[in-house]
Parts: structure tokens; sequence; C-alpha cells
């Protein structure tokens, strides 16, 4: 089982962080013997902000920097990382498990501003959760979050209170299946036709991992495994005049098929093109209405990050455009 | 695990659930089973009745052949590189497989195995033997509800 090694006085320079089984040294080097840079301390989202923060793991090179993240984690989350077949895959998790515990220990809600000591715990149904030391009559704040990520981006969402589901993926990812037969099988009635009736083949192959982003999103906000909601038991409905693809203005809503005719309003979407390669699907629990059940947009501040490093304030700029849901950007 | 063979060669499965070692005799007459723990001795796997030897191989086979086709499936979805090893143990997600890879890896054992797998049996399939014990389970089934056609 690989297990980081000590500091070693004279490691061999690598290229890679992550320890060779054949090898006896990982880059651990003596020059990076200080700390990662403190981490800036950030605001907490209020009540009706969502906070999207993403990393691009191919802009993240330096192998001592991603030493340095490793030794952020806890043994079990390390071999967790190292489980991974792969440089790749093992960057990306390990670039996942870095943003959460950067992210949130950069809100200060304990007062402190260790990502090392956050833990972590898993809900009943597996969902991932904060596990906030409670002392001193310590009343934890309704932090919510959620993780996203492929090889090639890693996300994380946090609310106030909202439960949240965040679902990322490539624009051009392709379905080895065909993607009708796969919709027949796992999407809804609805959701086939909404995805036959488009004719251009690329475009329907987007479409098709919009819808796929947003039902993810949807089941990973009710935070009950996908078991309990089979993505055949709930429809995702785009309202446009023109019911054929998304667009900025489209409202977004999930229909469980249990209750067809009661549009559930308790779920609020908003689907975003980052950076013109990824599609992020976002899923909020509803907080307030609006008079007459009309909802609030969904008040997004996302930012670019490398933990440790830098942050960049991304939202209103075209690194991030809504193409479905109402969002408006901070 | 103890082998009663002189084979040139041998396949072994780590089968965790069947714990069979098959071995082909180097004079090519089909398979000599050693079972660990079961009712065939060493003696009597050399010589089953040509029913209970027929009836093991085919069990025996499926089981093989299930994890092989799985392998297959699952290095076509995740274009996994050739020098890649799988094993019954290997996880699908560690392979870097998410989730849409996942319902994509049990719609291919659907049609390969011409089977359907509920979905909540779907989240229990996170490795290779994993998909194979669904598949070979759904399979039984399958052969049981149909009138009996087997094979000799």
């Amino acid at each position: 089982h690989r297990r980081l090694p000590a500091v070693i006085p004279t490691p061999p320079v690598s290229a890679s962080p992550f320890p060779n089984p054949k090898s006896q040294y990982c880059c651990l080097s003596r020059n990076f013997s200080a700390a990662l840079t403190p981490l800036l301390p950030v605001q907490l989202p209020s009540r009706m902000e969502t906070h999207l923060w993403y990393v691009v793991p191919d802009e993240v090179k330096s192998a001592p920097l991603l030493s340095k993240y490793m030794e952020l984690l806890p043994q079990s989350e390390r071999d967790h990382v190292l489980g991974f077949r792969g440089d790749q895959l093992q960057k990306s998790a390990l670039l996942a498990r870095t943003l959460v515990r950067t992210t949130i220990a950069r809100y200060q809600v304990d007062g402190h501003l260790d990502p090392r000591s956050l833990r972590f715990k898993r809900n009943i149904h597996g969902k991932p959760e904060v596990e906030w030391e409670t002392k001193d009559g310590f009343c934890p704040p309704p932090l919510q979050f959620n993780i996203s990520h492929t090889s090639s981006l890693v996300a994380c969402g946090v609310t106030m209170n909202s439960l949240i589901g965040i679902d990322v993926e490539e624009k051009r990812r392709r379905t080895k299946n065909n993607i009708l037969a796969f919709a027949k099988r796992y999407f809804t009635a609805h959701e086939v036709e909404h995805l036959n009736a488009i004719p251009d083949s690329e475009l329907q192959q987007q479409e098709f991992i919009k819808l796929w982003t947003l039902k993810e999103a949807y089941v990973k906000a009710l935070g009950k495994g996908f078991s309990s909601s089979p993505f055949n038991t709930f429809t995702i409905r785009v309202n446009t005049a023109a019911q054929e693809s998304f667009c900025a203005s489209s409202g977004i809503a999930v229909e469980t098929l249990d209750s067809p005719q009661n549009l559930t309003n308790n779920w609020q979407f908003a689907l975003l093109e980052l950076m013109g390669s990824h599609y992020v699907a976002i899923c909020l629990e509803r907080q307030e209405t609006g008079g007459a059940g009309k909802a609030f947009p969904i008040k997004l501040t996302a930012r670019k990050t490398i933990p440790s490093v830098e942050d960049e304030l991304v939202s209103g700029t075209n690194a991030v455009v809504t193409i479905g849901g109402s969002v408006t950007q901070f | 695990m103890a082998s009663v063979t002189s084979a040139a060669s041998s396949l072994t499965f780590g089968l965790s659930n069947t714990a069979l070692q098959m071995s082909q005799s180097s004079s090519g007459l089909g398979y000599n089973l050693v079972s660990m723990g079961g009712s065939l001795s060493n003696k009597t796997a050399s010589f089953p009745s040509l029913r209970s030897r027929q009836r093991s191989r085919i069990t025996c086979a499926a089981k093989a052949e299930t994890v092989e086709k799985v392998c297959e499936i699952v290095r076509k979805q995740l274009v996994l590189p050739s020098e890649t090893v799988l094993t019954p143990d290997s996880k699908f997600s560690a392979l870097g497989a998410d989730s849409l890879d996942t319902v994509e890896i049990v719609m291919g054992l659907e049609e390969e195995f011409d089977i359907s797998v509920e979905e909540e049996s779907s989240q229990n399939i996170t490795t290779i033997q994993e998909a194979a014990d669904v598949i070979d389970k759904l399979v039984q089934k399958k052969g049981e509800a149909a009138p009996a056609a087997s094979s000799t």
C-alpha cells in the first residue's frame, strides 16, 4: 500500500509528486520546507448567495505545491488519492480534497484557518459533510458544500443553509452509447422527447450533457444517494417558448414522477458554461420565494483559484456564462 | 491455493466467492476442477460424473467468461491503456470512471448479456467482480424462468 515516505535528506528532482511504488523517493523537496502560504480568509456567503470555486488541474503544475497539498490531508484521504490509477486521476482527486479543505477553512467558521484540522463525515446516505467540533457551546453554522470533478476541472459550491448539489462536465464529453438509446433507458419520456427534437447531433450531444449534469446536481443536492432517486423518476423541465434548447432566460425546474402535476418548487437550478469548455450545473434548495411563488434569482460569486496561491474573481466575465436558470452574478 | 495439475499453462482467477482454480491439462482434455472446501475431492475432480463435471464446467466457465467480458467492456468505456492490469477487485472509480461512465458500463453489460439491471442494484456495482456477480445472478434467473434448454 503506497504511503508518503518521511522526508529524505536528498530527494532527486522528480516530475511527479506522487510516489512511484518502485522508487523510494517522492518530491518533498527540502527547498519547500516552509509551509504553504497562509490562506487568505473570505467572507461567508450570505443566506441568499452561492459561492462557486474552481481549480483547473492543468494550471497546477508545480510538483512541490502538489506535495504540500498532499500534506494537508489526513492519511485516509491520502490513501484514497493514491488509490486512483495514474497521475492525472490522482491529481484531480488531490485537488478536489485540497479545494474543499482550503475553501472551507478560509471561511474561518470557528475562528480557525487550518485546513488540516477539518473533519468530514458522511450522512446516512453517504453525502459528505463537515463535522464541526462542538465545544463551549459553539454552534456550527449551516455551511453547505458540494464538490464535483473531472480530470480537467475541480469545482466546489458553498452556501449558507441551502442544500446544494453541483456537477461539472466537459462540453465535448461523448457517450459511448447512442444518446437516444441511453436516454430511453435512463431518462424520462419528456426528456427523451426534448433530445429527440434536436436535429443536429452535435447540439443533441451537448443538450444531453446539460441534462445529465442537471440531473446529477439534483440528486447530489437531495443527498439521499442515487438509488433513492433513479434518473427516470424525475424530469428536468426547461421553460422556454421554443422548448428546444436552453437559453439564458430559461427557467429550469424539476418534476418528480410521483407528483406529476406538481412542479417541485423546492429546488432551483443554474446552468453555467465555464471557460467555454465545461458545463456546471448547480441545484439549490429554495430558501424564500418572491411574491406569488416566484423565486429570487440565484446570486452567484464565482472564483477561479489555485489554493494558497491565487484567486481570481470571474463572475460577470465571459469565463462564466449563464445558459440556464435565473442567475445574477456578482 | 492447492493445485493438482502439471499443466503447462494455468488460468487462475481470484474469484472470492467461488475460489475455484481452473487449469488446462497438457493433454487438452478440458478442465480439471479443484474445489477448495467444496464437495469435490482431488481424486473425484479428475473423474467426476459426466453430468456434474459439465455443469461445474459451465458454471466455472460462465464466471470466468463473465469477468473477462466485464473487463473488456470496462476497458472500452474507460479507454484504458493496454498495460492497465485489471483484476476482479479493480474499482471502477479508481480506474477513472465517473457516474456517467458507470451507467454506460452497466448499459453495455445489459446489452452484452441481454439482462436488465435495476437502478438499485447498479449502485452495488463498483468493482469488476461485483458486476460479474450481478450479471451471473440475473442470467441465472433468466435461465430458470425460461423452459430448461440446457446444453450438453
